[in-house]
């Protein structure tokens, strides 16, 4: 096991990246972004499947302005911790937001 | 023509013959307003590839709305419904295309393997302020290899990195919710650990926030 390879894989500035986008290879900001991802893990929470399976219902009340975060909060909780999720929802926003 | 109600859809998809090819005519044109929304920003519209894309999706889409018809709760229009589908389908594609050239991050390093820690990992911080943080980095680590599977670690590399899970997970060898659930399990293990360790996430961030204060 390569502690110090994985260390420079996780934290060091000399990554590998996407011609465009991708994270900031500072590595105090991957820290910082690796706590926030802690600090925000809960015991119980939705898989990308089962927040599928309530999509369209939560988008359609985000669309009607109704306070998603209270009537679903485990929903809310997974489209915050997973960005494959979020984008999903925020393109099915669009969409409903467009047909009105 | 899309002032069906969800029953109408239901039964009409289900009818067979003009019924359902009425129906999957309409669905198709309605799925064609939705897409644009999927690919603005990700690939030039006007494209050959976009033209492509829509096609193959909404082709996609219809047989997985025939296939799972019978999963609709009626919780939702069920246009939205419908347009889930497809935005799945269509995002999952257009990610596919971003990131089938970025190789998924390996543990390979070059000969100076302490390079980390000689770079300033904040450059407005002072020398004790860096140390601190350099030692914490070092803690967090020593963590992460001893808590985590090499495949845990390999999946929260990439995703730290901007990787979707959809396309961390085809070259892991898994699926997306296999992995949301090997990271969620992951975080949790990391968690659980600072805490015996005495530490709070926030604990650990508030090392690094100080720096250029
Ligand atoms: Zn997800």
């Amino acid at each position: 096991m390569k502690i110090k390879q994985f260390i420079q894989r996780l934290f060091g500035s000399k990554q590998r990246k996407p011609s465009s986008g991708g994270t900031s290879a500072n590595p105090s900001e991957k820290m910082q972004k690796m706590m926030a991802m802690l600090s925000a893990t809960r015991e119980e929470e939705l898989t990308c499947d089962e927040v599928f399976a309530l999509l369209d219902q939560f988008t359609e009340l985000a669309a009607q302005g109704e306070d998603v975060a209270k009537l679903m909060p485990l929903v809310q909780h997974h489209l915050d911790m997973c960005d494959d999720c979020r984008e999903e929802y925020k393109v099915l926003k669009s969409i409903l937001y467009g047909a009105a | 023509m899309d002032k069906r109600t969800n029953e109408e859809w239901v039964a009409d998809l289900r009818a067979g013959g003009d019924r359902q090819t009425g129906a999957l005519e309409d669905l198709r044109a309605i799925i064609l307003r939705g897409l644009p929304y999927a690919i603005a920003g990700r690939l030039d519209p006007n494209s050959p590839q976009s033209e492509a894309l829509t096609e193959e999706v909404v082709q996609e889409t219809l047989m997985r709305v025939l296939e799972y018809l019978d999963t609709f709760e009626g919780r939702s229009q069920f246009t939205t419904w419908a347009h889930k589908i497809a935005v799945r389908a269509a995002l999952t594609e257009l990610r596919r295309v971003r990131w089938r050239e970025v190789p998924l991050p390996e543990m390979d390093v070059d000969d100076d393997m302490d390079a980390s820690y000689r770079e300033a990992p904040d450059e407005q911080a002072s020398p004790e302020e860096q140390v601190a943080q350099a030692e914490m980095m070092k803690r967090v680590n020593r963590i992460i290899m001893e808590e985590l599977t090499d495949k845990q670690r390999q999946a929260l590399t990439a995703i730290m990195e901007g990787f979707p899970l959809e396309e961390a997970a085809g070259r892991l060898g898994t699926n997306r919710n296999a992995l949301y659930k090997m990271l969620h399990d992951a975080r949790l293990r990391l968690k659980k650990r600072l805490e015996k360790e005495g530490l709070t996430p926030q604990e650990v961030l508030s090392v690094f926030e100080q720096a250029g204060r």
